[in-house]
């Protein structure tokens, strides 16, 4: 009897999904995502939306810094440049936020285009450094270019809507940030099994062997930049037209350093960790503080206690997390399917 | 069977009971509020929430609104906005209030569209921001004090009568908060027929200020009003304008005029000034004060030494909040239109000294007055009345 998971071609070797069980199980999760809405209230669909979000804009760093190795400290400024060319794209030219959307993303991706040439000629910590300046640099003009982006007043913007059905609820755009996490995901995935998306690897892994076999570096990692700037755009605009307004305080810079921990956190170069660590670093906060705000019913009065507890409850968990598995949480998850792979006669 | 029929019945009886009595319970009002307790702005968190949670407590004491308890929970916002936004929405989920109150000027911005067409509560927050006082935009919002702009305003109104002409200088931090009241201040400037000969600007915890403070020297600069800070650069300003010899006369708002920049300046104290809005926690020849002093005695000794603005803000919101629902609940409900109506009804409220008695004008209460630091005390001290602006 045959017993175990083949691969006797090459097409299927390169199937995304790969078995039966791995097909079953997302369709479960498939499934779950569609019923999710229904059943849950308005505050768990604010923390689904904001973790699609996070789940778009990590992927989008990762193509970058897990596949690519170009460590970039300027995703916060991209998702500002595609929140604020959404909204102004839609409040001044009056384009549908559908448009916008695309848009946004093309606009984020020629910034990161622009803030990528240096990866050109500066490598690891001073890349890093170099995109810190995207942050300095585009926090200036959100808050000075008044007459574009109204300064630190920000610019309101109205729901989306297709014809007279608006999205200005949780529930309702949820289906939006469904949408486009799925497709971001998808495309990602097919990414980096596509000629580019190894080429992205080899740059990571040895730049000057890349070159050597015939890899356009200069083209490949400018790519890297804008396709990563694009997703942050995307992110931006979606995140602008769910909260309705946008002012420049929305994109600090610690908004990148938490994108650069979400994807170390759920493994650096894995579609899946850059999912992990979405999830994780929305809802984990998120746990904590409703653990807290329970306690404090329990023990009331000793909120100066507990509540700053809360962040180093967080901070130890990260910690925790990255010397046990410092591969992330995409590697604990393969350890536990191969765990189950052979489960009950694992001898 | 008839056993079973008597059970039934009894069942029956008894949820009917029980639903009739569901829908004759009186509404017991809710409010919810989002504290910055963790972060940044945790200094005014902390003593924000005790400020709001004792005012709520003293109301219930003496009966609540009408007889009904008000409820009261609060979460950590720790001054992040999507922290503070998912608190604002757990909390809304969970006890559907009639009265919200949030972390910032950010989160305020945030939430104002959705307050106005999908939550509908009454909202205040710890902001001072033109956004929270502009009924006819945002009839929801409000400010239980005057606005960053009123404050300038106090500040120009009170150098225009002791020094006319006088020449002003704004020094202000690059950030919503610093640039909030810069365009009105010109205005105003202008208005009074004061001069207004520099605009500096400063990174908040700025240490390196000598090029600002040199040229607010070559500019004869006489009143210095600072914006968008807490301390720093405010003592390093003070210090090196020491050190170069400007001799202005140094002011701040809201914000900057809590006792710990006074303990930070030491024997600068004597030289700043500021805009309040409430009665200092020392002030106890005020009933009001006098009554939180013993309140905090008796429920928080280990806290009672010394209460911030911050608490006396939260607690000055929560008053305005009790008379809201006090007057809503007069109309027939805690309903959001009689929560508005009731909120901008409010005139000539008596608080006990810790404002002069209260009158919403424009979701906002436009009074305020100067205070001196004294370096000896480490206590600002009045040195005008309360200056009503409208």
């Amino acid at each position: 009897m045959r017993c175990g998971d083949f691969k006797e071609t090459y097409v299927r070797d390169e199937e995304i999904f790969q078995s039966l069980f791995v097909k079953f199980w997302l369709g479960v999760l498939a499934a779950f995502l569609l019923i999710f809405p229904f059943i849950a209230n308005e505050y768990m669909l604010y923390i689904a939306n904001m973790i699609g979000f996070a789940i778009i804009g990590a992927v989008g760093l990762n193509l970058l810094t897990g596949f690519t190795g170009q460590i970039s400290l300027g995703h916060a400024a991209f998702i500002g440049v595609g929140a604020y060319t959404s909204a102004i794209l839609v409040t001044r030219l009056g384009l549908s936020f559908w448009l916008s959307i695309p848009l946004a993303g093309l606009v984020a991706a020629s910034a990161g285009m622009i803030i990528g040439i240096p990866s050109l000629r500066v490598k690891g910590l001073y890349l890093c450094i170099a995109t810190l300046a995207a942050q300095f640099i585009f926090e200036f003009i959100f808050i000075h270019w008044e007459s574009m982006t109204m300064g630190i007043t920000g610019i309101n913007v109205p729901p989306p809507s297709i014809g007279g059905f608006e999205f200005n609820t949780e529930k309702r755009f949820y289906w939006i940030t469904l949408f486009f996490v799925v497709l971001g995901v998808i495309y990602a995935k097919n990414l980096v099994r596509s000629r580019m998306g190894r080429a992205f690897m080899a740059i990571r892994d040895r730049d000057l062997s890349a070159e050597i076999i015939g890899i356009n570096i200069f083209r490949y990692k400018l790519s890297a930049f804008a396709i990563s700037s694009f997703y942050a755009g995307v992110v931006g605009a979606l995140w602008v037209f769910y909260l309705k307004v946008v002012t420049p305080d929305h994109f600090p810079l610690l908004l990148s350093v938490e994108y650069l921990a979400m994807i170390i956190v759920g493994g650096l170069g894995s579609i899946l960790g850059a999912i992990f660590g979405g999830i994780f670093m929305t809802l984990v906060p998120e746990i904590i503080n409703t653990l807290s705000a329970a306690l404090k019913t329990i023990m009331p009065g000793n909120e100066a206690f507990f509540e700053p507890l809360k962040s180093v409850v967080f901070g130890m968990l990260i910690i925790l997390f990255l010397i046990f598995e410092p591969r992330g949480l995409a590697e604990i998850w393969n350890r536990i399917k191969n765990f189950f792979r052979l489960w009950p006669f694992s001898y | 069977m008839k056993k079973i029929v008597i059970f039934l019945i009894g069942c029956t009886l008894c949820l009917g009971f029980f639903g009739i009595s569901q829908i004759y319970a009186e509404e017991n009002p809710v409010i919810c509020a989002v504290h910055p307790f963790t972060g940044r702005f945790a200094f005014a968190g902390i003593h924000g929430v005790d400020g709001m949670k004792d005012a709520i407590d003293m109301a219930n004491e003496q009966g609540g609104v009408n007889g009904k308890k008000i409820e009261f929970h609060w979460e950590d916002g720790e001054y992040k906005n999507d922290v503070g936004i998912a608190a604002f929405k757990r909390l809304y989920a969970k006890h559907k209030p009639h009265i919200m109150f949030g972390q910032s000027t950010g989160m305020t911005k945030a939430l104002s569209p959705e307050i106005q067409d999908r939550y509908k509560v009454l909202y205040s927050a710890y902001t001072f921001a033109e956004i929270a006082a502009s009924p006819e935009e945002n009839p929801f919002l409000f400010i239980a004090g005057p606005t960053y702009i009123e404050m300038f305003n106090v500040l120009l109104k009170y150098i225009a009568e002791k020094d006319p002409g006088a020449n002003i200088a704004f020094f202000y931090s690059d950030t919503e908060f610093g640039r909030e009241p810069i365009p009105a201040g010109r205005e105003i400037c202008k208005d009074l027929g004061l001069n207004l000969v520099a605009e500096q600007v400063a990174k908040v915890g700025e240490t390196d200020v000598t090029t600002q403070v040199l040229d607010l020297k070559r500019k004869e600069a006489q009143y210095v009003i600072f914006q968008g800070f807490v301390a720093t650069p405010i003592t390093t300003v003070m210090k090196q304008a020491k050190d170069y010899g400007l001799d202005a006369q140094f002011m701040g708002t809201f914000w900057s005029t809590e006792k710990h920049l006074l303990d930070q300046l030491g024997p600068l104290a004597d030289e700043y000034m500021g805009v309040t809005a409430y009665s200092y926690y020392y002030q106890d020849e005020y009933p009001m004060i006098k009554m939180i002093r013993e309140w905090n005695q008796k429920h928080h000794p280990d806290k009672a030494d010394y209460r911030s603005q911050a608490y006396m803000h939260s607690f000055m919101t929560a008053l305005v909040f009790v008379r809201a629902l006090e007057k809503a609940d007069e109309m027939g409900g805690f309903t959001p239109e009689n929560l508005v109506k009731g909120l901008q009804s409010i005139k000539d409220y008596d608080v006990g000294g810790l404002m002069p008695p209260v009158t919403i004008e424009n979701n906002s209460i436009p009074v305020g007055r100067i205070v001196r630091g004294n370096s000896k005390t480490g206590q600002f001290e009045p040195v005008s009345d309360w200056i009503h602006l409208k």
